[in-house]
């Protein structure tokens, strides 16, 4: 078969982080190519890189054996080249068939050309048998019909190479069924199709090869048909057990300190997005709940910290039931929260430091008296913080915005536990996106934390972060939660298994 | 106190309707445009200003009202290229900008009124030529009707001719797409290629264009003259029509024919001796309660929404 | 990499927060010079001498003891609209609604200052006040509930607000709050218990101003150095880290909306008992608007407040003596005062000065 798209030794570099390196990859005609990987293995950047949305610092691209330069999505688009982006890029009040034309409208006299455009979308969407209802606005359309406008808009465009970016996460089962029948007809009649997925019992349904990577590069290739579930789980989250363990083993937990009882959760979209949590997080116990980001972590979180409407459940911390209050009664009760996206929740960046370090206990003496901030007390505080927390700053007088990323964490992480106050800790990827250092302190902090008797629920993407700090494992899959139970030296292989979708053993459906 | 109806509502006030209606209608349809490529614009009552004063100047210069239609015309695209340029450019927010716009509008043009006319307060002149009404053919002989629909200024007929041409573009022209494109979802927009400054300077340019029509109505047709602070809120009232019909050209309408009759009421009242500060208020109430039920109304069916799929879901 | 960067903290800081004093301090010495070049290149152009115009100007606002109270004076609804944006946009909360806060609390006070006879100055005159303050803070009420209950901008409603109560308070005073003996349309006059103590002769300045300047302490010490102030603040910075810390952010918006409408109507108040002496229709000549200006000059900081409305009140009574000795205009000011606006709100030399910053970086580290 003649290929069509591929990649040569392509290195990709963000500050701090080697998103791909070397990458080399050759996808045929007619092929379809599954890529698998953690979060940050760099699926993503590579793609992006091929829809030209990306720069590479090195390497190449060739499309049919002739190398191109992709220097914006609309050179990937003239190349045919089609993304499908995991969050649609439709226009609400356009009918579904505008959408699909929008930017090479058809036209008579100068005026749009609706009869034309609903026999041409009808067209296409018959050849490659993607129904749609042309008519349909597209904010009225369901989440599947959504996505085949989607592909068809690439498409329409004269895509002969799609990729799509994890297109079952919005998708139900029966639409995802769907969804791989169109793939597979697509497939049949020449398009060449890749797509990023972390759910292993898809990719094994209907892939034809599978590419994994692994912190920015290419573990391997494998015809699909020749493996199964737990060979690419391992290939996915590497094969070192508990390398790197800073939690000491057979630690006894104490009372419960945080309860959660049948909770749901709905996401911005009304969809549920926690089903049925059931979880007790132990005062001395390091739980870890792992999973792929977007599998309803932030929505159980908020959702816990009053943030986010419950829809059922209930929230009992040290034996008192806190569902339904307010977020302050939450915290006050004794729960600590450092939230998962620092700039957008953890700290107000133009605001200055000491301001940000009082945000949780501003209102209480020693800061405040009955009206006034006490200039001299919070100074101190402060102070005290930015050395224990190992906060580097000349002063606490300063812009929040002009600290790094990693001192933007430990401000958070001093202003949540530098009291000592709290019995249960919510962490949510706590050390994302920043230094060693200062990912290392933190983790010891949570320790400490933990060796004083306090619960640390940690919440993380980073499998080696929860396996190195866990007494325990949960996962999130799909909104559910299933027990990996203690670290040991198979937990790894459990986790793996559970945050890929294969729970029941391994898989091999072809 | 006897009030006889029958004096107060009358053909002439309908007509009157249609007149008041008219500059309100062009900074509204202009409005429109940018507000649909998501651009909230307060700068709408500098705009007229400016365009009323340009027109006056123009006219007095080429001695011909359309010659001051054009002079407003350039005025105004430069002052919304300005605009446009801050915002766009410089990533000024578009609010402050258009404060600043307006602040500016009204000192530039109190200045040049005496610097380039002479005239502090107000300017008349004889030299000042203004529109003169059109009779139309064949409804001028029709009684009643043409009481109504005929002997107006050109701009009035201009103004209600360009709701059909402004809707038409919006929705049915590839560029009307693509204004709405970067209004409602500015990614789908740039995914497949649209570039959004340069339909949001189209947007701005548009807008710009229509306050210098309704600018050279106020100034060039029926009183002719122009006085510091002439568009008196109109940019304003055009910016509560725009809210009125959520950017839609014919809701907006409405609004604005509800201005404008509410405005052609007032001038009644008053000549009666009667309250009319009440009757103007409405306009602004009206929009008042429209954006709270119309945001009721939003988020009652996404509630509702949300109940609907708990027990599907279930199920 | 990371070693070196945590060696010398301080030195980087310290080099980042002097180029920013710097830059900003650089940024309005140049906006305002600019703002007068172009007054000074439109007064030639009309054939005027820009320097007498401006030496006439000056003179107007400064140029002797009592021409300085009077724009001390003019400065008094200036500094308390300005601080009642600045309450608002600090929290922000896009308050354009100060003009319908001014007239309502003008109205408010006017009433109470006419109509409650009998009582001593020293009850009268902050019965007065407060009628001003709460009349101004309750009518951005309907604004705050569409914003809380059902999520709607506070921008528009607070806009249509303005003209609701500026029409309104037009009523009244033509209709049934009219005096047929003033000349234009306006209420009674204000009982001498009601008026505000007059303190230098032959100026119009009153108490009104010393309240003002209190008030800019007491705005600054409330949004700065208390607890609620604090958060407002954060609520303003960003309201996703607020609500997660567990402060009250629906709270904060109607009380941003509250402190900043009592304010603006603090200062209709203030110039109906100080100045006026009676609610005169459409006597703001958009005092509101110009507090919005004066807060965003002042970068939302109280304290800046009171240099920016002084030097509003200057431009504004030093070109009425501009415009009677030299016959320039006084409307110039307003095309001055649009300009800096302009550059203000593009921020065009602080973006040249950082972007000159960086440049320098980048061709400095190779």
């Amino acid at each position: 078969m003649a290929e069509a798209i591929s990649v040569k030794n392509i290195n990709k570099e963000f500050p701090g982080v080697k998103a791909n390196q070397d990458i080399n990859l050759s996808v045929n005609q007619g092929e379809i190519r599954a890529i698998v990987g953690e979060n940050g293995a760099g699926k993503t950047t590579l793609m992006n890189i091929m829809y030209g949305l990306y720069q590479p610092d090195s390497g190449s691209i060739f499309i049919k054996g002739k190398e191109v330069k992709l220097h914006s999505s609309r050179a990937a688009i003239s190349n045919g080249i089609g993304m499908v982006h995991q969050h649609f890029k439709l226009v609400p009040s356009f009918t579904l068939g505008q959408n699909i034309v929008l930017g090479m409208e058809p036209q008579r006299m100068g005026f749009v050309d609706n009869k034309r455009i609903n026999q041409s979308v009808k067209e296409i969407s018959e050849k490659y048998g993607l129904p749609i209802k042309v008519n349909n606005l597209a904010r009225d359309a369901s989440v599947g019909e959504q996505q085949r406008a989607e592909i068809l808009k690439a498409l329409y465009r004269g895509a002969d190479i799609l990729i799509l970016d994890e297109p079952t996460a919005v998708l139900t089962d029966m639409e995802t069924e769907e969804l791989f029948e169109m793939l597979r007809g697509l497939a049949k009649q020449g398009k060449t199709i890749l797509f990023i997925s972390h759910k292993l019992r898809e990719v094994l349904a209907v892939s034809d090869t599978t590419t994994v990577m692994r912190l920015g590069k290419i573990v391997g290739t494998v015809q699909t048909s020749e493996t199964d579930s737990c060979q690419l789980a391992e290939m996915m989250i590497g094969r070192d057990t508990v390398g790197g363990r800073m939690r000491q083993n057979g630690v006894h937990p104490g009372e419960v300190v945080l309860e959660l009882k049948n909770i749901c959760v709905r996401d911005e979209r009304n969809l549920l997005a926690v089903k049925n949590v059931n979880l007790q997080l132990h005062g001395s116990e390091v739980l870890g709940v792992a999973g792929v980001d977007g599998n309803g972590q932030e929505e159980l979180i908020e959702a816990v910290m009053g943030l986010r409407p419950l829809l059922s459940g209930e929230v009992i911390v040290h034996g008192k039931n806190i569902t339904h209050t307010s977020t302050r009664k939450i915290r006050e009760s004794g729960v600590a929260y450092i939230p998962s996206d620092r700039n957008k929740s953890g700290v107000a960046i133009d605001a200055l430091i000491w301001e940000n370090l009082i945000a949780s206990d501003y209102y209480r003496p020693p800061i405040s008296a009955w009206l006034s901030l006490r200039q001299k007390e919070i100074l101190q505080i402060a102070k005290d913080l930015i050395q224990r927390f190992q906060i580097f700053t000349p002063s606490a007088n300063l812009q929040t915005g002009h600290l790094s990323g990693g001192n933007i964490q430990r401000l958070i992480v001093g202003r949540e536990l530098g009291s000592e106050r709290a019995m249960a800790v919510v962490a949510s990827q706590p050390t994302r996106g920043i230094d060693i250092s200062g990912t290392e302190s933190i983790r010891r902090t949570l320790l400490e934390y933990a060796n004083r008797g306090a619960g640390v629920l940690l919440v993380s993407a980073d499998l080696d972060e929860v396996l190195a700090l866990s007494d325990r494992v949960v996962v999130l899959y799909e909104g559910e939660l299933y027990d990996a139970g203690v670290v040991d030296d198979e937990v790894r292989k459990r986790v793996g298994n559970l945050m890929t979708g294969s729970k029941e053993g391994c898989i091999n459906d072809k | 106190m006897e009030i006889d109806l029958n004096r107060i509502i009358t053909l002439s006030l309908f007509a009157a309707t249609l007149r008041m209606a008219t500059p309100v209608l062009l900074a509204t349809l202009g409005g429109i445009f940018s507000s649909q490529t998501g651009i909230f614009h307060v700068g709408l009552e500098g705009l007229l200003d400016i365009g009323a004063f340009f027109a006056v100047v123009g006219s007095v210069a080429t001695g011909s009202p359309w010659g001051g239609l054009v002079y407003a015309i350039v005025a105004c695209s430069i002052a919304s290229l300005i605009f446009a340029f801050v915002h766009l450019e410089l990533r000024a927010n578009e609010i402050i900008v258009g404060l600043a716009l307006n602040i500016f509008a009204t000192g530039m043009t109190n200045f040049l009124l005496f610097a380039v006319l002479g005239a502090t307060g107000y300017y008349q002149s004889p030299l000042l030529k203004g529109f003169s009404v059109v009779q139309i053919p064949v409804i001028k002989d029709i009684p009643v009707i043409n009481e109504l629909l005929s002997g107006h200024f050109p701009l009035v007929y201009i103004a209600f001719f360009m709701v059909i041409v402004v809707y038409l573009v919006l929705y049915r022209t590839p560029f009307g797409f693509h204004i709405r494109a970067v209004g409602e979802n500015i990614d789908a927009a740039k995914a497949i290629g649209i570039n959004p400054k340069r339909i949001k300077y189209a947007g701005l340019l548009i807008a710009g264009v229509f306050c210098a029509l309704g600018g050279s109505f106020m100034s060039l047709s029926y009183l002719n003259l122009f006085s510091e602070g002439i568009s008196a809120g109109r940019g304003w009232l055009a910016l509560a029509a725009i809210n009125f019909g959520l950017g839609r050209p014919i809701p907006a309408l409405v609004a604005c024919l509800i201005f404008g009759f509410a405005d052609a009421l007032a001038l009644r009242l008053q000549q009666f001796g009667l309250p009319s500060q009440i009757v103007l208020m409405l306009p602004y109430i009206v929009t008042f309660l429209v954006l709270g039920a119309s945001a009721i109304q939003r988020e009652t069916r996404k509630r509702n929404a949300s109940r609907l799929k708990v027990g599907h879901e279930h199920a | 990499m990371i070693n070196k960067k945590i060696a010398f903290p301080s030195m980087v800081h310290i080099r980042r927060i002097f180029g920013e004093v710097l830059t900003q301090f650089l940024n309005y010495l140049l906006i305002l010079f600019l703002g007068l070049v172009i007054g000074a290149i439109v007064i030639f152009l009309s054939g005027k001498d820009p320097l007498t115009a401006y030496a006439a100007l000056w003179k107007g606002a400064f140029g002797n003891w009592y021409k300085f109270a009077d724009t001390l004076d003019r400065s008094t609804v200036l500094i308390l609209c300005g601080l009642g944006a600045a309450v608002a946009f600090r929290t922000s909360v896009f308050n354009l609604g100060l003009e319908g806060q001014l007239y309502i609390g003008a109205m408010a006070a006017a009433i109470v200052g006419f109509a409650v006879p009998g009582l001593p100055k020293i009850i009268h005159i902050p019965l007065c006040l407060l009628a001003g303050i709460v009349a101004g803070g309750l009518w951005t009420l309907p604004v705050s509930y569409l914003r809380i209950r059902w999520n709607v901008p506070v921008m528009v409603p607070s806009l249509m607000l303005n003209y609701i109560g500026i029409l309104f308070t037009q009523y009244l005073v033509s209709f049934p709050l009219r005096d047929p003996d003033a000349g234009m349309a306006g209420t009674p006059v204000l009982l001498d218990t009601a008026r505000l103590p007059k303190f230098i002769q032959g100026s119009t300045i009153n108490i009104g101003f010393i309240i003002a300047i209190v008030m800019v302490f007491l705005v600054y010490w409330f949004m700065f150095k208390t607890k609620i102030g604090y958060e407002l603040r954060m609520v303003g910075y960003n309201p996703n880290f607020s609500a997660s810390a567990g402060m009250p952010v629906k709270r904060s918006t109607i009380l941003a909306m509250l402190i900043s409408g009592g304010l603006v109507g603090f200062g209709g108040a203030c110039i109906i008992t100080g100045f006026f002496g009676r609610f005169l229709a459409s006597f703001s000549v958009g005092y509101g608007w110009d507090g919005m200006m004066i807060s965003l000059l002042a970068q939302n900081n109280p304290l800046g407040v009171l240099p920016a409305s002084l030097f509003y009140a200057a431009l504004a009574n030093g070109a009425m003596t501009m415009q009677s000795q030299t016959g320039v205009p006084q409307t110039v000011v307003g095309m001055v005062k649009g300009a800096i606006m302009f550059f203000v709100t593009a921020q065009v030399f602080v973006t040249y000065f950082r972007g000159r910053m960086k440049k320098w970086k980048l061709t400095s580290t190779g």
